[in-house]
């Protein structure tokens, strides 16, 4: 599944660096540097979760596509399936990243939906069953709908922490 | 393959909402209201939504047409029930003029009077009609006919004529002018416990203050009385007053008529049972002998004779009800569910087969938008040009090959050469455009286990033997086509070219990268290589004869199967005897791990371990490969994991515990011969289309939906029946008839690609008491268990009893408030006549094996085996094994002689109970799956030797039943016999019990007698007690 998403490999990457950059970032002086770093790491994170809802959109729409009968099960299936882990990483990277970045609020948001990731995946239930995909068709859209909304909820608050941290830091400049 | 209709198949909204849909049968064009509606076509006649009710009196009115339709709880007659019982009379000519007006136009449209049934003290005579309290009227509303004429006598005759065809039964025990006791009368008349049928009539409400004479005689006093007290009579005897035949409208209306009356809101029919105890006494207060069984079997809805005779046959399709709510509201007050049970290819009595018609040069004609096919409820106009769909109502052009006539009457010239316009089941061949390939010869593809255990049991040999025998008796000869894999630690294929001599075996022992070492010859040609496969056949058993591997690679063999298959398709036959432990698809141990039993997560031990058996199941089917599942095993293997290979491709599973040769052969030889010689529709698709506002949404039983609504069935046959779920799209119905056509495209063995096609229609309407009475018990009760065993799937066994026992409950309490008020219920359970079965079947359903009690009651293996078994099982066999039969011999036995005329009166079911069984007797226990003969300790040592000879004195349980020299003992073994031949899906073992034999007979007998209480359930009495006193809450 590591192939097919680009996104994936990028995050880590991402994620890395950011560690390394936070470190080092460290020992200077807050106030002239925050800002600035505030926007990129703001920026990764946006990449991250514009990466999630992607995802999940693309979920949603192989669900429709199948409720309307336009692909068959198997096609339909194989396809959420290739994605669900990608967006597992991605959601627990951007968790971890929120939390090592100091964004404690953020993280804490964040984990109820790693949670209930990380408890679908130890019961083996995080895939869409094949043979099953019409009677959970309509569970799993609702999970993908309320999922869709928690990320968009994530979004603004993070565009207003930055906005706010923006505000901020031109104040004091 | 989905070639059917790819087009979606609820229709979208469509202007075509308003138009009063289809109501106008093409046969009567003009004459809408007449009363010679009823005599030609199938439909009722047409009244148009809005027009005012026709005052004819004659069956014009059928219906539940809205102008008819009085306030929800006001009260119809029941259609199923044409017959008040206020017939009986001496005929008194004349009469018949004095009330030639039926109360339509005289009664308020509001909700009529109604005389509530009330419980009397037993036996009081009619005087009881002194004093009808007033309170007993509560509408208030006493219509301004002369309804209740004084001399009952008097109105009765006009009815007379149509009423002894329909119940001449009942006809001489009613001495003329007494209506108030038909208890008496009814009760000698009925000599079978249980024979209920008859009796609907007697749940007729008296009418009319003067002559009301409600008797409802609680059981308890009422029994000892009785003359013969058969079991059954006292269920019935909720509404027993019986009506003095007051109205003369019923009479005029009675049983010409389906579901008329709205006129008479006065009628109800119910029934109840007195339950509750007298205050300060133990007793509950119930006579178990009166409790409603179903002892007649199945019983098939003979709904709606008259509007819907051209109706599929119930044995192909039978809804839940047969009254469509029409409104939200009201399916959410219908707890039971709601829907259709489908068994596409049921096996149809001699003479009545399904015809085939050939449209392959003009087309198949099939509604332009919604894809129906042409069936007998759609209406041609315009003298024949065009004809209307009964679905979506659009108007289609008649081709020009398919053009005719109309005559005066609007019906087509050539109907009579029709059958597509006559019958309700027919089946058209199919042109090329649905088929994607040229049609699949049949393929039947063998994967047999060889390791230690299965040559051990012998079941090689048995399979070896039977499939040989088959050979010539295999669908589709030329064509079909044949081959075999044997696996244990490494897989065996068998190059069965028809050039050999012998089959040449090739051994792959890879089994992480399993591939087919030759690429064709594996899957022959059964009539070209036919010595070849006879040869393999007969050195099948001694190849292996010592075979000492313990493993088995099953996955691998699986894949391999499939790979040989895939180009084709066809039927797998799996011969498993040994856990899979080699290769991918390995399964663990996992049943035999205690801890999770008894917790919150035994659930899962039901269901499928290794997601392999599901991907190959969705991969299967996706091939047209259908897989049967011939489990042998001893020891527990996972049939939960493997079944599920059988259930997403519309297979079986048998399952056959602790198979040895000697005891089980006959079984499997006769299963495995069913299995492969009986009429199958290869690659199959089925879809149900019904009216504009309802959808199925969710199908329950053995199969994969290949799309929303597409049910993909890669081999089909008579045994299996599905299950569906409706519901409303829109918040009202506005039309008056819903339609329902089940179409299941597919391969006939000859080759023929064909189209089988039932149509059924029922009303929709607006009162839930309609609902209740046109209720299907054998329907709900198939829905119930297949959602309870969906259910075990998910959560616990106790979770699910209790919801199926909540849902029975619910469904009660919503029938008692439609009553309660109007009737002075206190003590009584009141249930439709139509559901009078329903708590026992709940009750049976709780204890049957995929539900019973806990981890220990039932193995594992066998539970979900049970559970694979009855999501399959038709709504008959079904419920035979709910409530099986159990039936005393001895006295047929002994009797001098019996022709086969006495094999009908032999056959008298009796109550599933310990009661039932003296110790005196013989019994024979069926239900559908085994047999077994219940020797009682006391029985005379003549009879057990006649029949067991010298074993007689031995341990049952080592002794087979073999035919002997007397006569006795043949006309036992006749009795079998018919027995197995009255079901021949599966071959009922027969089992020897003698009486205190433990623990053979406890599980054998004692278990399964459902209405007993055993190991912490309830019985039939508690269970009953138990429901009303939930119903009564909150009531």
């Amino acid at each position: 599944c590591w192939s097919w998403n680009p996104d994936g490999n990028g995050e880590i990457e991402n994620y890395r660096a950011v560690i390394r950059t936070n470190s080092s970032y460290q020992s200077l002086s807050r106030a002239s540097q925050s800002a600035e770093l505030w926007t990129k790491i703001l920026d990764l994170a946006n990449e991250q979760r514009t990466a999630l809802l992607v995802i999940i959109v693309f979920q949603l729409m192989c669900l429709a596509d199948l409720e309307f009968d336009y692909i068959n099960p198997y096609d339909s299936s194989s396809r959420i399936n290739k994605a669900i882990m990608p967006e597992y990483i991605t959601e627990g990277a951007l968790c971890l990243f929120y939390l090592v970045t100091g964004h404690w609020c953020m993280s804490l948001i964040c984990a109820p939906y790693l949670y209930y990731n990380a408890r679908l995946y130890t019961r083996q239930k995080h895939l869409i069953d094949v043979t099953e995909i019409f009677n959970q068709l309509h569970a799993e859209k609702k999970q993908r709908l309320y999922k869709l909304f928690y990320l968009i909820i994530l979004l603004f608050l993070s565009i207003f922490w930055m906005i706010l941290t923006a505000l901020e830091d031109h104040d004091m400049d | 393959m989905g070639t059917e209709n790819p087009g979606r198949p609820s229709f979208p909204a469509t202007p075509f909402a308003a138009a009063p849909p289809t109501m106008t049968p093409f046969s009567n064009s003009g004459s809408v209201v007449g009363s010679e509606a009823s005599n030609l076509r199938p439909m009722r006649p047409t009244v148009p939504p809005n027009t005012s009710p026709p005052m004819t009196a004659g069956p014009a009115g059928s219906g539940e047409s809205p102008a008819f339709r009085p306030a929800p709880p006001t009260r119809f007659n029941d259609p199923s029930l044409p017959t008040p019982p206020s017939s009986y009379g001496p005929p008194a000519a004349g009469t018949f003029n004095r009330f030639p007006t039926p109360p339509f136009g005289s009664m308020p449209p509001g909700p009529p009077a109604r005389a509530p049934v009330v419980g009397q003290p037993p036996f009081q005579p009619p005087p009881s009609q002194v004093s009808p309290p007033l309170s007993f009227r509560p509408q208030g509303q006493i219509p301004g006919v002369p309804m209740g004429s004084p001399p009952p006598g008097v109105n009765t005759p006009q009815i007379d004529s149509s009423f002894p065809a329909s119940r001449p039964n009942f006809q001489p025990s009613f001495p003329p002018t007494v209506s108030g006791y038909p208890a008496a009368g009814a009760s000698s008349q009925l000599p079978l416990p249980g024979y209920v049928k008859q009796s609907n009539a007697p749940f007729q409400a008296p009418q009319g203050p003067p002559v009301q004479s409600p008797f409802q005689s609680p059981p308890v006093g009422y029994a000892p009385s009785a003359p013969t007290p058969s079991p059954h009579f006292l269920s019935q005897q909720g509404g027993l007053a019986q009506a003095p035949p007051v109205a003369s409208p019923y009479g005029l209306h009675s049983s010409t008529m389906p579901p008329m009356g709205a006129m008479q809101g006065l009628i109800e029919d119910f029934s109840s049972l007195s339950i509750g105890s007298v205050p300060g006494s133990i007793d509950p207060g119930v006579d178990s002998k009166s409790l409603p069984r179903p002892l007649e079997g199945d019983v098939e809805p003979n709904s709606l004779p008259e509007g819907y005779s051209l109706n599929c046959n119930p044995r192909y399709l039978r809804l839940t009800t047969n009254a469509i709510p029409n409104s939200q509201s009201l399916v959410s007050r219908w707890h039971l569910p709601l829907g259709a049970v489908v068994c596409p290819l049921a096996q149809a009595p001699e003479g009545e087969e399904v015809s085939v018609l050939n449209f392959v040069s003009s087309g198949i004609i099939r509604c332009r938008r919604c894809r129906t096919y042409v069936n007998p409820f759609v209406t041609f106009t315009d003298s024949g040009r065009k004809w209307r769909c009964n679905i979506c109502a659009l108007l289609n052009d008649v081709p020009g090959d398919y053009f005719a006539h109309l005559d005066a009457t609007g019906r087509r010239v050539d109907l009579d050469q029709r059958p597509e316009l006559t019958k309700g089941s027919v089946e058209f061949v199919a042109p090329t455009e649905y088929m994607v390939r040229p049609p699949m010869p049949p393929l039947y593809f063998f994967l047999i286990d060889v390791s230690i255990s299965s040559v051990r049991s012998g079941m090689i040999e048995v399979v070896a033997k039977t499939i040989k025998s088959c050979l010539d008796d295999l669908p589709g000869f030329p064509r079909t086509q044949i081959g075999f894999i044997t696996y244990d630690s490494t897989v065996h294929f068998y190059n069965m070219k028809s050039s050999l001599t012998q089959p040449q075996m090739m051994v792959v022992s890879d089994l992480d990268d399993i591939f087919i070492p030759l690429p064709d010859d594996l899957l022959v040609n059964l009539s070209e290589s036919r010595t070849v496969v006879e040869a393999f056949l007969d050195s099948l058993p001694t190849m292996f004869q010592d075979n000492l591997n313990m493993e088995s690679a099953f996955g691998p063999a699986l894949k391999a199967a499939f790979m040989v298959m895939s180009q084709l398709g066809g039927k797998l036959l799996i011969f498993q005897n040994t856990m899979p432990s080699l290769g991918v698809g390995r399964l663990k141990l996992r049943g035999d791990d205690p801890r999770a039993y008894g917790t919150d997560k035994e659930y899962s031990l039901r269901v499928p371990e290794d997601p392999f058996y599901k991907q190959m199941a969705a991969d299967f089917t996706k091939f047209q490969i259908g897989v049967n599942v011939y489990a042998f095993s001893d020891k527990y293997s996972d049939l939960a994991s493997i079944g599920t290979l059988a259930k997403y491709t519309g297979g079986q599973l048998y399952y056959y515990p602790s198979f040895q040769a000697a005891n089980h052969s006959e079984k499997l030889s006769h299963e495995l011969t069913r299995d492969l010689t009986r009429e199958t529709a290869w690659e199959a698709v089925m879809r149900i289309r019904c009216g504009k506002g309802i959808r199925f949404t969710s199908y329950h039983g053995n199969f994969m939906l290949r799309s929303t609504d597409l049910v993909a069935l890669p081999a089909v046959d008579c045994d299996k029946a599905y299950a569906m779920q409706l519901s409303l799209e829109e918040t009202l119905l506005t039309n008056q008839t819903v339609y329902f056509q089940v179409a299941l495209l597919y391969t006939a063995s000859c080759g023929e690609r064909r189209i089988r096609v039932h149509t059924a229609a029922a009303p929709v309407v607006s009162d839930l008491g309609e609902m209740y009475r046109q209720a299907d018990t054998g329907a709900i009760v198939s829905m119930l268990s297949r959602l309870a065993i969906e259910k075990t799937m998910s959560s616990k066994l106790e979770d699910v009893r209790s919801n199926v026992h909540l849902r029975i409950v619910k469904a009660l309490r919503e029938y008692r408030n439609l009553y309660a008020v109007q009737h002075r219920l206190g003590g009584r359970l009141i249930y439709p006549e139509s559901l009078k079965f329903l708590p026992l079947y709940g009750l049976a359903l709780c204890k049957s094996t995929p539900l019973r009690g806990g981890y220990s009651d039932v193995p594992l293996d066998e539970r979900c085996a049970a559970g694979f078994t009855m999501m399959a099982l038709p709504v008959k066999n079904l419920l035979k094994l709910l409530y099986p039969s159990l039936v005393q011999l001895d006295d047929y036995l002994l009797k001098p002689s019996a022709s086969a005329d006495e094999f009908r009166k032999v056959m008298k079911r009796l109550p599933l109970t310990a009661d039932s069984l003296d110790s005196r007797g013989l019994y024979v226990y069926d239900d559908g799956l085994q047999i077994v003969l219940w020797f009682g300790r006391m029985l005379s040592p003549d009879i057990a030797m006649n029949l067991l000879g010298p074993d007689a004195a031995a341990e049952l349980s080592r002794v087979t039943l073999v035919e002997r020299e007397t006569e006795m003992s043949r006309r036992l073994m006749g009795l079998l016999k018919k027995l197995r031949e009255s079901d021949p899906s599966y071959h009922q073992l027969c089992n020897l019990v003698r009486q205190g034999e433990q623990p053979r007979e406890g599980f054998m007998v004692l278990t399964k007698l459902v209405e007993d209480q055993t190991g912490g359930t309830n019985g039939y009495v508690d269970w009953l007690i138990q429901l009303h006193r939930q119903v009564q809450q909150n009531a």
